[in-house]
């Protein structure tokens, strides 16, 4: 048997929590069974390669990365990644709630009475 | 639920569409109970032309985007008491002679939601169109599992059920692929109905540019993948 190190360990067990909360969001019926397949090839694959980096020498022939010691690029290279990852959604939480706030103060503009007693985020049902 | 009962309202997003706007207004009026214009921060006569044509106007201050103003409109019509609510074009793309055909599947509940299918029929499509459109129709296949023949055209009609659950969160042309997810979502009947399409130098002036399409599939992608 293998031993394993932290990174092969560490990273399938996020990539696990990553998978549980998709489709725990499928569960809830907040993501749909398409998106969290798409998570689950992108996070499965994360997973499959701290497991069998030897995989990586596929890659490494196409990159031309070859030595071990650029490893610490590659993954500052993923850490930037998930950042600007991250960033987008900030950028886009705030788009949204630049996005309402403008809507609310056209409605309210446009004098039209207030809410009906249901959320549409909620999927229409009485709160 | 019976037809006569249905408050039917038509939705117009406009960003600076003060030439076209009131012949569209004409058109649809005859079909509908009510028009609500969403004025998406034009900077022309958009809102001026509305409101001399005796419509309900609600004025973005800023320019959002297609999909935040049919949202807009959306929650307007909501607040208006709509049962149905329906989405056309400002630029005069669609033919009003259309809703008739395109509130049916409602009226006999067999659709939560109508697309409109400008490929359904023949229509005089420029080519470059047919491309772009056929690459949105892939994209939200893939982000949504759910192919529609015409994914990304914004004449469409919400049943009651889907006016009552739609939530739209993209600002942009991006919206109708999340319209098209949100079908899938709340598992809406689906009826695509074919319709004519009027393509003009104008139409096809006001339509996306590629530049626009590469940023709007990012976008698609990017939504499908983080929400």
């Amino acid at each position: 048997m293998n031993d394993f190190t932290p990174y092969q360990i560490f990273v399938p067990l996020a990539s696990f929590v990553a998978l549980a909360y998709a489709w725990n969001l499928v569960v809830r019926q907040k993501k749909s069974v398409w998106e969290a397949i798409i998570w689950t090839v992108f996070w499965g694959g994360i997973a499959a390669f701290a497991f069998k980096p030897e995989w990586l020498d596929t890659l490494g022939r196409l990159t031309g990365i070859k030595r071990r010691e650029n490893v610490a690029t590659v993954t500052s290279i993923g850490l930037l990644f998930f950042l600007v990852f991250y960033l987008i959604i900030r950028m886009e939480e705030l788009s949204q709630r630049l996005t309402n706030i403008t809507r609310d103060v056209a409605l309210r503009e446009a004098g039209l009475p207030e809410k009906k007693p249901f959320d549409s985020a909620q999927g229409g049902k009485p709160k | 639920m019976p037809s006569f009962a249905m408050n039917i309202v038509a939705i117009l997003p406009a960003h600076n569409e003060a030439t076209r706007l009131e012949a569209v207004i004409q058109a649809t009026e005859p079909y509908v109970d009510a028009i609500i214009v969403v004025d998406d921060g034009s900077t022309d006569q958009t809102s001026v032309v509305a409101k001399a044509a005796g419509v309900q106007v609600v004025r973005h201050r800023q320019n959002l985007g297609a999909g935040a103003a049919t949202m807009t409109g959306i929650e307007a019509a909501r607040r208006l008491g709509a049962d149905i609510v329906l989405t056309l074009d400002a630029d005069g793309q669609h033919d009003p002679q259309d809703i008739p055909a395109m509130l049916n599947p409602i009226h006999e509940d067999q659709a939560d939601a109508v697309f409109a299918n400008r490929f359904g029929r023949r229509n005089s499509i420029p080519f470059i169109r047919r491309i772009f459109n056929a690459i949105g129709n892939c994209l939200s296949f893939a982000a949504t599992g759910l192919w529609v023949p015409d994914s990304q055209c914004g004449f469409k009609v919400f049943g009651p059920k889907a006016l009552r659950q739609i939530d739209l969160r993209m600002n942009g042309y991006e919206f109708c692929t999340e319209v098209v997810r949100e079908a899938k979502h709340h598992r809406w009947r689906i009826v695509n109905v074919p319709t004519k399409v009027i393509y003009s130098e104008y139409t096809i002036a006001k339509g996306q540019s590629f530049a626009n399409g590469v940023k709007t599939a990012f976008r698609i992608l990017l939504r499908s993948f983080i929400r």
